[in-house]
């Protein structure tokens, strides 16, 4: 492992074990007596390796395995097989040194003391990853300033707005200056303002300190604005592991393009038989697909002979190829016996 | 030192958890206990009135509820944690945070019940000054409270061990409020906080001082009421149940973590 290889991942498995229990209180008798095992492999033969300062997105549909990784990635479960070491450590170990140098945010679940206002959790963890007081308090001040929580910080926590505690959380969990970051879905459930907030106070903290993030998250836009480098899971294997701009381009290099035109158009004209339009029921706004060489020339041929009132190119071309291939796994498949 | 200051910051707050929720504090941990007693102090004061005698197994009626205001105060301090968050956070997933910081969660749950009997004491304490008041409880030398009182704070180290174990029983089942409720009621009736351990048949009570049933109402209240116990036994047995639970605490918190899925992370 070279010096600068913060994760490393090799033939990683994780099975899990559940048993089958059929419905009502019968059922639950039965199942007393006669137990049906059901094995699920959750990560099957994972493969990774992450250098430092890295900011990695991991993406995958429910299910795929990405909380799995992540679990297993904190030491929250031990992995059935294969190997995992992350800043030198087995993360299932559980060493005190490694819990000092990680951080886990979990956007579905709270890390605060519900019945304490989120300053008595700092203190708390303060104590807890031995931050010296004058570091302690210009974390907080600089952190709560960037993130508007100023006012916040002595509120019981239940009595906050998910934003609100959102970005508690992520403070609690960055007042160690952690090596590596796990944040699992950091943004879900906030509205647009919270979602930016949160993505650009992720953004400065990592320019600030260089530390290695891996994020998970359903929002493509949280991707496209943090990550450089996806992994892509499904079914608890890897499919994509690469540069953001490849992943735009793993089925094909074709590009979005939209018109939208002031009066209705033939849709059996000459122009958009290469493209696979999709109209709407007026004929008055088209989706086309199109190889990106022929973007240029094919916009300005729709500019200077219709009418058209708006045109787009995609924003998050992520998001239509991660749709794609949720969609249609099998494509990946072929991609990779191509 | 940095070691202490983790758990003096994590008593302190334990302490405002527990407060933060005074009426259903009262309501869930003395209301029960206070209950019990008085329907103990109605169910003995008729049997001795229906009695032709006036000692039943050498006790008076006045000893008989002295013995039991002894027995409420003594469970306050004994039996009064119970883990009732510890399975639900296993089963929850709720555990996974406890995982992740550098103070393990044995700790974080010692701490609590630290603080948690800090309060029973100070209950416990309000508790006997309004016994003695009323002359429930009569007059008691210092000396006697203080060898009662740690060798209660012993019993409780033993109980708050027996419900972590049965806290930790979560990682296999679903349920484990059913084995508590099962503990607690037999421990009830073999502790003698119903009926004192003198009614019993003798043999049942020899087979039963093995067990650390006996110490967490019987012995102590013998020691409280001034009567003649052998303590240093008392003392051996619930050290070595507490030795014995510490091991097998550890031995399935590791087996469990194994099988801990973190549910809903």
């Amino acid at each position: 492992m070279s010096s600068d290889t913060v994760i490393n991942v090799s033939q990683l498995c994780k099975k899990f074990v559940s048993f089958k229990k059929e419905p009502g209180i019968v059922g639950s008798l039965k199942s007393f007596f006669v137990r049906n095992p059901i094995e699920k492999i959750a990560v099957n033969n994972f493969e990774l390796k992450i250098k430092k300062g890295e900011i990695i997105g991991l993406l995958g549909p429910n299910g795929a395995g990405k909380t799995t990784l992540m679990k297993m990635f904190t030491g929250i479960v031990v992995p059935t097989s294969g190997e995992l070491s992350i800043l030198g450590y087995q993360p299932w170990q559980r060493d005190k040194q490694f819990r000092k140098k990680i951080a886990l945010v979990m956007g579905q679940k709270s890390q605060l003391w519900w019945d304490i206002p989120a300053m008595d959790s700092f203190t708390l963890l303060q104590k807890y990853y031995e931050i010296p007081e004058d570091k302690f308090n210009e974390r907080i001040s600089h952190m709560s300033e960037i993130l508007e929580v100023k006012d916040l910080l002595h509120i019981h926590v239940r009595k906050l707005s998910l934003g609100e505690r959102m970005k508690l959380e992520l403070m609690a969990s960055l007042l160690h200056d952690p090596d590596v970051i796990f944040l699992d879905e950091p943004t879900i459930g906030l509205d647009l303002v919270a979602q930016e907030n949160i993505r650009n106070f992720i953004k400065e903290y990592h320019a600030r300190t260089g530390c290695t993030i891996i994020i998970t998250s359903h929002y493509m836009a949280d991707v496209q604005a943090l990550c450089e480098r996806l992994v892509l899971i499904m079914g608890g294997k890897k499919g994509f592991d690469g540069p953001i701009h490849e992943f735009e381009k793993v089925l094909g290099n074709e590009k979005t393009l939209s018109f939208s035109f002031s009066t209705e158009q033939n849709p059996e004209a000459e122009i958009w038989k290469n493209y696979y339009p999709e109209w709407d029921e007026k004929n008055r706004s088209v989706e086309l697909r199109v190889p990106e060489e022929e973007l240029r020339d094919l916009s300005m041929k729709v500019l200077q002979n219709l009418p058209v009132t708006d045109f787009a190119t995609e924003k998050l071309p992520i998001e239509r190829v991660m749709k794609t291939l949720m969609e249609n796994p099998e494509l990946l498949k072929e991609r990779s016996n191509d | 030192m940095t070691n202490f200051l983790k758990w003096w910051q994590t008593v302190k707050i334990s302490w405002v958890k527990h407060t933060a929720y005074r009426l259903n504090f009262f309501l869930q941990i003395i209301g029960p206990s206070l209950v019990f007693f008085f329907v103990k102090y109605n169910l003995w004061t008729s049997i001795f009135e229906q009695s032709a005698t006036k000692v039943i197994q050498g006790y008076t009626l006045d000893q008989m509820l002295s013995y039991h205001a002894w027995a409420f105060i003594i469970s306050l301090v004994a039996q009064g944690h119970g883990s009732w968050n510890l399975s639900e956070d296993i089963r929850l997933g709720r555990i996974s945070s406890y995982l992740i910081y550098p103070f393990n969660f044995w700790e974080f749950h010692t701490a609590s019940f630290i603080s948690f009997q800090g309060i029973q004491i100070l209950i416990a304490g309000v508790t006997l000054l309004f016994f003695s008041y009323i002359s429930i409880i009569s007059s008691f030398s210092f000396e006697v409270l203080l060898t009662g009182f740690t060798f209660t704070l012993l019993v409780s180290i033993f109980w708050f061990l027996t419900q972590y174990f049965t806290g930790l029983l979560a990682f296999w089942l679903e349920e484990t409020w059913i084995l508590r409720v099962m503990l607690q009621i037999v421990s009830v009736f073999l502790s003698g906080a119903i009926i004192p351990l003198e009614l019993y048949p003798e043999w049942f009570v020899k087979i039963l001082n093995f067990t650390p049933f006996p110490y967490l109402s019987y012995y102590p209240i013998q020691i409280m009421m001034g009567r003649d116990v052998s303590l240093v036994s008392g003392v051996v047995i619930i050290c070595s149940w507490i030795v014995g639970l510490i091991f097998i605490n550890k031995f399935i918190w590791r087996r469990g973590l194994r099988l801990y899925t973190a549910a809903g992370m």
